[in-house]
């Protein structure tokens, strides 16, 4: 499970009369999303993020700790708890625990947790009834047994007992992103002005002037900013849009380097190029049921027609799947080429996609 | 974070728009961070001059050339970034650029020497990657432009794009070998060093670019 670093902030988990909660959260989100473009808000209140880029990018986790509680403080003048652990189930109750939890041990600070951090009350008491009054020993139930004792809420909850799922139904606010949008939407003047180029300084405006001249010169796509502020996904968070222009949500539909970590493409094509790997008695690769290749790959075709020898290659990893996209299934691969050029590549539905070079 | 309690410059836009960097800067040179900057003699990147990173393709020009605006980029300067198609942001914020502050052409297609000498006015760093074979008169004037902006030039130079003129800092990538395991997990480049002029005129560094954790290293 992915190593999260959950932040709550009580005071603004709840909405207000007055409004101006949804914004606030926006608000966090934007400036968390500056410190790590993967961050997600789950519900009002509840943001995590993937830390181990962070971690790296800022010296420790501890560094990255105190740049999110700075950072909370800066927005919303609030304290925020703020803990790591292993899925999101975990760095939920680690953040209001106010603990890091050592890479490995989130299955042991899950078992120790009450029966009632699962979030039901019913199936608390039955559990107590039982005799059953931690996590850990509802997860040691045989599954089979499970509805003998509990009612139909209880199988999914067993599942994230015994760490098969990491979060719990529920736990997500999935019409907060919705809201948020809409919201965004109608205040994109305000993003424009305000959002890319924050507080404005003389560097600024030169830069404004001079990305205008571009603009002129070359047509109003043609100046771009890399927008790590909006949109839902990963991929969508560092889309490039024009200069200028709302903050667009977008999905070509096509795969997008993701998740296979350190280093990073540093030309991740937006649209991606579909590509043919053969192996070498030049029969098309597939990737099978279990994830694995049907033999190892020897060339990469490009089109127009090139073909080029492929020296290593790593994979395919299957993508991290996320609560939106769960319905497809996506696998990455790293490869070398003869000339030493290394380049990433998605397979999705048996076509493989040229995504990334690590130029 | 964003907030401040500094009140607006009274000056208009079309006026602060017309300051030259030079005015601005409070420094001559523009910071390096590692591993560069050991390499470098001054250990720093000095404004209005050109710097071109020679690099076959897949060779790690590119990581080169975003990893020398980096520690500039973290200080606050502006970066433009021309003709690199499908910039990959998440290694750029690896190798230390801050996207808050970069302005891409991606596609300048013809008018690439244009929109660079247009982002020379506005920003203190410009990365160019010609997408056409660069004619040397385009070139000469854009590296005047530098040096009358103040503002410092990294040139992509590529086998089939090579840079006409002799710049004043030149990395050119000699010899790249990925580190792989289960996974790809750094590139070993070796960087020959020289330039117009210069102490470090063909010396030579071995550096990992980018290393495991996506940046520049030693």
């Amino acid at each position: 499970m992915e190593r999260l670093l959950a932040v709550w902030v009580e005071e603004i988990a709840t909405e207000s009369p007055e409004g101006g909660t949804v914004r606030m959260n926006i608000a966090l989100n934007e400036a968390l999303t500056l410190l790590c473009p993967f961050t997600e808000i789950i519900r009002l209140g509840l943001f995590v993020l993937p830390v181990r880029g962070p971690s790296r990018f800022f010296g420790g986790e501890e560094a990255v700790l105190h740049a999110v509680l700075q950072c909370v403080f800066d927005i919303t003048s609030r304290r925020a708890r703020v803990g790591i652990a292993e899925g999101l189930f975990c760095a939920e109750l680690a953040a209001k625990a106010e603990l890091v939890i050592a890479p490995g041990e989130s299955e042991a600070f899950r078992r120790t947790q009450p029966l009632e951090a699962l979030g039901r009350k019913d199936l608390a008491a039955t559990g107590h009834r039982l005799g059953i009054h931690s996590v850990g020993a509802f997860a040691d139930i045989a599954p089979a047994r499970i509805a003998e004792r509990f009612n139909r809420h209880a199988f999914v909850l067993h599942r994230v007992a015994r760490g098969e799922l990491s979060e719990l139904p529920g736990q997500r606010d999935t019409s907060l992103t919705r809201r948020i949008t809409r919201l965004n939407d109608s205040g994109e003047s305000v993003r424009e002005q305000l959002g890319f180029f924050g507080q404005r300084g003389a560097g600024e405006i030169r830069a404004e002037e001079a990305a205008k001249r571009v603009r002129h010169r070359l047509g109003p796509e043609s100046i771009q900013v890399a927008n790590v502020a909006a949109g839902r996904t990963p991929q969508d968070r560092t889309a490039m849009v024009p200069w200028g222009s709302p903050a667009a949500i977008r999905d070509s539909g096509a795969p997008w380097p993701g998740q296979v970590g350190h280093p990073s493409p540093v030309t991740a094509l937006r649209h991606p190029i579909t590509v043919q790997l053969r192996d070498e008695f030049d029969q098309p690769i597939r990737v099978g049921e279990r994830g694995l290749l049907s033999a190892a790959p020897a060339y990469i075709m490009f089109t127009p027609p090139q073909r080029r020898s492929i020296t290593w290659h790593a994979g395919p990893w299957p993508l991290v799947e996320r609560w939106w996209q769960q319905s497809r299934r996506r696998a990455q691969m790293q490869i070398l080429l003869d000339g030493g050029e290394a380049m990433l590549l998605a397979n999705e539905n048996q076509a493989w996609w040229l995504t990334g070079i690590y130029d | 974070m964003f907030a401040s309690a500094h009140p607006r410059p009274t000056l208009s836009a079309e006026l602060i728009a017309k300051v030259r960097p030079i005015a601005l800067a409070t420094t001559k040179t523009l910071p390096l961070g590692e591993p560069w900057r050991g390499m470098v003699s001054s250990g720093a990147l000095r404004r209005g001059t050109t710097t071109v990173v020679d690099a076959a393709p897949g060779q790690g020009g590119l990581s080169l050339a975003l990893g020398l605006v980096g520690a500039a980029s973290m200080k606050g300067h502006w970066v433009g970034v021309v003709g690199v198609d499908d910039p990959g942001v998440v290694a750029m914020t690896d190798l230390g650029v801050d996207l808050r502050r970069v302005l891409f052409v991606p596609r300048p297609r013809g008018a690439w020497a244009e929109s660079t000498a247009d982002l020379l006015d506005g920003v203190d760093l410009v990365i160019v990657r010609p997408p056409s074979i660069p004619a040397h008169g385009a070139v000469r004037k854009l590296m005047d432009r530098v040096r009358e902006r103040g503002a410092v030039l990294i040139a992509l130079s590529e086998p089939r794009s090579p840079w006409p003129l002799p710049a004043d800092l030149s990395f050119k990538i000699a010899h790249s070998e990925w580190r792989a395991s289960s996974r790809l997990e750094g590139r070993q480049v070796t960087i020959v060093l020289g330039g117009r002029g210069s102490a470090h005129n063909s010396t030579e560094h071995v550096v990992m670019l980018p290393s495991a954790l996506g940046k520049g290293e030693k």
